[in-house]
């Protein structure tokens, strides 16, 4: 069996963690390091450097370096315009597409970015297992790690969270699910207290910050809101104190001056965490100085506090206790804001840096073993919307709302004859369609020609556990499924994530088929395992008396024999088709069965007794 | 309420996506299908005005009447709605002269008060009606009877709608 990790791919730093015997563990380097620096350099002869060592090539080869990629997931050219120039790569990308970093000759997108990175904590967990099997004496076992969850700020975006998932996918990562870093966090932080209570974890990161508000209890993890700025962190206080350092010293440093700068500014912040004065560029530099220039900052992280606390509806006072994530919140001032704004000592018993991972490898844990006993209910951190007329943003799902949820909406033909119907999907809370962000355009087709008005065309958005939308739609009139072409706004197609994955170069191309024949079987055996244990549960005498019919269980058998001989062909395509055929067979059987746990559940049975 | 919570947290445990990870397809989207009905179901309810809302659109007093009759003034506001609005336009007028913060806000913030006062009496009926709802149902009364329980609930209903408008209309003033 494969094992499975959860992965917190922050601005900064990245690192992995599983679960063991039940209690979850970050994976370090021989050194005792965890963290693996979210920096990724490609060297002249074409060699890809991920961590410390592209950390090194900042000073010497800052053009072929790249850093804080976190902020430009889910991002469009324009998007990044402003703060292009604090980087010492290229940015570039067509108007209206996704952006791209230029390292030496070569062009990435942010996913391919990440995804080196994401390999690099791969293979330093498989690394490690290799390395704990050895020493149990149980050697040749599959130290594959190919299945994780990866965390995300709970107030990405759509487009964020689909191009972590991309990365994930170019990393030849099964992605289990995208979680968000302040709910695993609280999660870790849950383990050994079975309280109930009410939580706020407050998550200031290199890039982005978070708050999120919960209620625990009965091992259940319910954000009740969730709010932050997914473009404030550390990196902000860094860039202020360089831009100080540049207006003392004057001239026009190089891009590896301004490195070593950097370096020094990241130094000389995190000297006065612990002492009062430190020296910087030369001369005494103070707390109270850092304190003063950095305050606007710190203090940009209290209206979401507040906001997050309207809409969970709940005062200060009302909150149990506020866990502090990410590593910003080792800084003084920012202790001190969060307690007086919430009026309590903030938790910082576990280390700020480790605590999601934790919380990731946890949530990783549950989705591989079923395990009940702890579950995570989390919320969509912004409004799901379509525009209309005079473009106005109409909400289809509120933010705050728990998910999986979805939404519906009518539309109709303006024309006579009309067969399509263009859709813009947002995200985001403005009134103004310009205002908030464009998640996919796409045109309903297929419509049946009818006078203006007339087609009634129902269009579904789910917002599934990872936060990530998707979209079906019907026509109601004549029940014809309409045919949606969802084209992201700022994000790559399947296709292009499928090639990427292809150009990977630890991918030649028959692995990767071999992987995909694997994958196909996989799945189809798991579906004939499921069907064969429905149809021998005792249950089913009951359901074919009602609700089952003769010729519906006799489609199963047949579908469920055809799947069983194509089984061990090479024929991916195939076995894939048998399997979503023997799919559709059962999806009725499926619902019968669960319809019957929720009456049972209703009928106040005790759930655990189903 | 307690009950409700208690119940979701329970169809949670049962349902979410993250107990069917390793089903077949069928059962996910089965899980995924019922979890997000029943998240849905659960906003629906939690919030005491879309319980209400949801309550009187079951009982046929549809959402569509709501809209219409959300425009005009409710008569028992009508006294409430014309000295606010009589003061509003006298603090715009002193803002549009320049005065100080000091000279209009507490006139606002004055007038303010008695609203909020009626918003609280409105939720406390609310209250009231909906757990009168409840045990006409519970009881099993005569069909005029829980006509007129509903009838209130939805006046009372559009009043409270009318007057959060009002307050969120003070707000703006306040912040603009």
């Amino acid at each position: 069996m494969s094992e499975v990790v959860g992965i917190d791919l922050g601005t900064t730093n990245s690192l992995v963690a599983y679960v063991t015997d039940g209690v979850p563990i970050v994976i370090r380097d021989r050194s005792g390091d965890a963290l693996v620096p979210s920096v990724v350099s490609v060297a002249e002869d074409g060699t890809v450097h991920v961590g410390r060592e592209a950390q090194r090539r900042l000073l010497t080869e800052a053009r072929r370096t790249a850093y804080s990629v976190k902020r430009f997931m889910g991002k469009g050219r324009e998007d990044v315009q402003d703060e292009a120039r604090h980087f010492p790569f290229r940015i570039s990308g067509e108007a209206g597409g996704v952006v791209r970093i230029g390292l030496g000759d070569r062009e990435f997108t942010p996913p391919e970015i990440s995804a080196f990175i994401l390999r690099e904590l791969k293979r330093r967990a498989e690394e490690h297992f290799a390395a704990n099997r050895r020493g149990a004496g149980a050697p040749g076992e599959d130290n594959v790690v190919d299945r994780a969850v990866i965390t995300v700020p709970a107030y990405f975006n759509d487009a964020q969270r689909t191009a972590t998932r991309d990365a994930g996918r170019i990393a030849g990562l099964e992605v289990l699910r995208i979680i968000n870093e302040p709910t695993a966090a609280s999660l870790a932080y849950g383990l050994d207290k079975r309280h109930t209570g009410v939580i706020a974890v407050y998550d200031l990161g290199g890039g982005t910050f978070d708050i999120s508000i919960l209620r625990v209890e009965d091992g259940v993890f319910q954000v009740l809101s969730t709010n932050g700025d997914t473009h404030l962190g550390g990196d902000d206080i860094d860039v202020l104190l360089i831009q100080r350092v540049l207006a003392e010293q004057g001239g026009s440093p190089s891009p590896e001056q301004v490195q070593e700068i950097r370096k020094a500014a990241i130094q000389a912040k995190w000297d006065l965490s612990d002492r009062e004065e430190t020296t910087l560029n030369g001369r005494r530099f103070t707390r109270a100085e850092l304190e003063a220039l950095i305050k606007p900052i710190v203090d940009r992280t209290l209206a979401p506090c507040r906001q997050a606390l309207a809409d969970a509806g709940l005062q200060p006072s009302e909150i149990d206790e506020v866990v502090l994530v990410g590593g910003s919140t080792r800084i003084p001032l920012v202790r001190r804001k969060v307690e007086e704004l919430f009026g309590k000592t903030p938790h910082s018993e576990l280390n700020p840096d480790e605590v999601v991972a934790l919380g990731a490898a946890v949530q990783a844990d549950i989705l591989i073993t079923g395990n009940r006993d702890m579950l995570l209910l989390d919320v969509t951190p912004l409004s799901l919307g379509i525009e209309t007329m005079g473009g106005v943003m109409s909400k289809i799902i509120l933010r705050n709302s728990t998910i999986p949820a979805t939404g519906g909406e009518m539309f109709t033909t303006a024309v006579d004859n009309q067969t399509s119907v263009d859709i813009h999907v947002l995200q985001g809370e403005r009134e103004l369609v310009a205002d908030n962000r464009s998640l996919a355009r796409f045109k309903l087709r297929g419509i049946p020609p009818m006078p203006a008005g007339m087609p009634r065309v129902q269009v579904q958005f789910q917002i599934d556990a990872n936060g990530i939308l998707s979209v079906t739609a019907r026509e109601e009139r004549t029940e014809v499924e309409q045919t949606i072409e969802v084209k992201p706004s700022y994000g790559l197609t399947d296709e292009q994530v499928e090639q990427m994955l292809l150009d990977s170069f630890e991918h030649a191309e028959a692995d990767f088929a071999a992987r995909l024949l694997i994958e196909a079987r996989n799945e189809a055996e798991n579906v004939i395992m499921h069907t064969e244990k429905t149809l021998r549960s005792p249950e089913l005498a009951e359901i074919e008396q009602t609700e089952l019919s003769a010729a519906e269980r006799q489609r199963i058998e047949s579908v469920l024999a055809g799947l069983k001989m194509v089984l061990n062909a090479n024929d991916r395509e195939t076995i894939q088709k048998w399997t979503h055929a023997l799919n559709d067979a059962t999806r009725h059987l499926a619902e019968v069965m669960m319809n019957r746990s929720v009456q049972a559940a209703l009928s106040g049975k005790n759930v655990d007794d189903v | 309420m307690a009950d409700l919570e208690q119940r979701y947290r329970a169809l949670s445990r049962q349902f979410h996506p993250d107990y069917f990870y390793n089903a077949p397809p069928a059962e996910r989207r089965a899980s995924l299908e019922k979890s997000s009905y029943l998240n849905d179901a659960y906003r629906a309810l939690k919030n005491p005005a879309s319980r209400v809302e949801y309550l009187l659109q079951l009982e046929g007093l549809a959402a569509k009447d709501a809209q219409e009759a959300s425009k005009q003034v409710p008569p028992a506001l009508l006294e409430e709605v014309f000295a606010l609005n009589e003061e509003l336009d006298e603090v715009r007028e002193l803002r549009a002269g320049g005065a100080a913060d000091a000279e209009w806000k507490p006139r606002l913030e004055r007038a303010r008060a008695p609203i909020e006062a009626k918003r609280a009496d409105h939720e406390r009926q609310l209250q009231a009606l909906s757990t009168a709802w409840d045990a006409s149902v519970d009881r099993d009364a005569a069909d005029d009877e829980r006509r007129r329980i509903m009838e209130s609930l939805r006046d009372r209903f559009l009043e409270r709608n009318y007057i959060t408008n009002l307050l969120a209309g003070i707000e703006r003033e306040l912040n603009s």
